[in-house]
């Protein structure tokens, strides 16, 4: 273990999007394009057609073993080699819905296979075998702050000396059941989502994603600087209407990007009152910051968003090229929000938020320093 | 004379949403559903919503939408009579 305490960094980072891996879905964002197609919410059995981002080749009925498995396990590939799940390196499994996709298909088919992968510690346990980590394997939810709260937590971890490094790894692929529940909300309709535009009606994506962080106290090209959760606790699906829950995570981040240049990468899933919230609050914590989302592309990963996000902020920094906000077409909400791409070398860290359900909000601020 | 679409609605919120100490004819025409006197929030609206389209066969297609049908009971008889069957309607 290392002897004094120093900042957490980020020593390697992935994800996997439709688009493919970082690398691929950066490179797809800066074009433009969309991962979201318009597929039938319930799957086979029909219903109306939603903005979806699947895996290719992946449907959204579930199988087994689930048909994103093959996915993870390439993705956890391309993790540093370690000795994962040793009490030195700690591993930290965040998602929002893992496991209830197939829950869902064996209560519906009375199928005992599915029975395996229908619970977040089933999920762990077999993808824990599948990747070779040790026991000390962790679960963390907190619904679409899931990789945040796993990124917290390693850092604390990493920080009070428990751990020499830490792995967050965060998946979240969709199923009819989240499809539907998100479609019976009345947010995931037949509309493709315009993050941070003024529309009339507000439309969100869904998108399979996943994505990893190894965090390191003695190694990595990228700092951690700042990091904060905070929860308004006002209502299930609604924020305060004055931004105060926003505003009070940035201030957590705040302080730390004092006398830095940054940008914002945003939650921006294309709901209109929270859209118009999260501008207002970054507006006025980072004056100048170009506001960005990628949601309207990729969907919302859900409780991997975080990391999935993380993946590409970091190639937009070493490409020192980062994607503007990518959806539908509207007027943006303020002159704040970048709608085209644009370069990052003239900032020194960007902030990162992400938001939740239950009035969960998380931002970190990531530094090349 | 009150509307019978009106009043079935009335019936409608209370019994989708049990509320007790409500009878149907306490609910205004024109105060607001959800955050007005009878204390909604929006989870009820999605429920009412949800019983709202089976029960008229109708499609609500957002959330801004459904906020607006649900302004007042007088905003919501409107949007159903405009969006349903007739066959589906009160006579």
């Amino acid at each position: 273990m290392a002897d004094s305490l120093s900042p957490v960094r980020v020593a390697a980072c992935g994800c996997i999007t439709p688009f493919g891996e970082a690398a691929a879905t950066h490179a797809a964002l800066l074009r433009g394009e969309c991962a979201l197609k318009a597929v039938p919410v319930l799957g086979r059995d029909g219903g109306d057609a939603v903005p979806l981002a699947l895996l290719p080749g992946r449907t959204l009925d579930e199988t087994v073993p689930p048909g994103w498995l093959a996915a993870v396990t390439r993705l956890g590939a391309s993790i540093p080699e370690g000795d994962w799940g040793s009490p030195e390196m700690p591993v930290f499994v965040t998602g929002s819905n893992f496991g209830i996709g197939s829950l869902y298909a064996l209560r519906r088919s009375g199928d005992a296979s599915f029975a395996a992968w229908s619970s977040p510690p089933g999920c762990t346990e077999l993808l824990r075998v599948a990747l070779g980590w040790g026991p000390d394997v962790s679960i963390l939810s907190h619904a679409c702050v899931s990789a945040h709260l796993g990124l917290l937590q390693a850092t604390r971890v990493i920080e009070a000396g428990l751990a020499d490094e830490a792995l967050v790894l965060s998946f979240d692929f969709l199923s009819p059941f989240v499809a539907g529940g998100f479609h019976s909300l009345k947010i995931l309709n037949a509309e493709f989502p315009a993050p941070y535009r003024e529309r009339d009606s507000g439309a969100i994506g869904l998108g399979d994603g996943a994505g990893f962080a190894v965090l390191s106290r003695g190694r990595g090209d990228w700092r951690l600087a700042g990091q904060s959760l905070y929860n308004e606790m006002n209502h299930f699906t609604s924020n305060r209407a004055d931004a105060s829950g926003f505003a009070h995570c940035l201030e957590g981040v705040v302080l730390a990007a004092k006398g830095r240049k940054v940008w914002f990468k945003g939650h921006g899933t294309g709901t209109l009152d929270a859209g118009r919230l999260e501008v207002a609050a970054a507006s006025r914590a980072f004056p100048g910051a170009p506001i960005v989302g990628w949601k309207g592309s990729l969907g919302h990963t859900l409780g991997s968003c975080g990391l999935v996000e993380l993946a590409i902020a970091i190639e937009s920094a070493k490409s020192a090229l980062a994607p503007g906000t990518v959806g539908g077409p509207g007027r943006p909400m303020s002159e704040a929000v970048a709608t085209g791409n644009f370069g990052t070398a003239a900032f020194d860290g960007v902030v990162c938020a992400s938001n939740a359900f239950g009035g969960a909000h998380a931002a970190f601020l990531l530094c090349n320093d | 004379m009150s509307d019978p679409l009106a009043a079935r609605l009335k019936q409608l919120i209370v019994d989708t949403l049990r509320l007790e100490d409500v009878a149907p004819a306490d609910i205004p025409d024109n105060e607001p559903l959800v955050g007005g006197g009878l204390s909604l929030d929006s989870i009820d609206a999605l429920e009412l919503v949800v019983r709202l389209e089976k029960e008229f066969g109708i499609k609500i297609a957002s959330s801004e939408e459904a906020r607006k049908a649900l302004a007042s009971v007088a905003t919501l008889t409107a949007y159903v009579r405009e969006r349903s069957d007739p066959s589906r309607l009160p006579s």
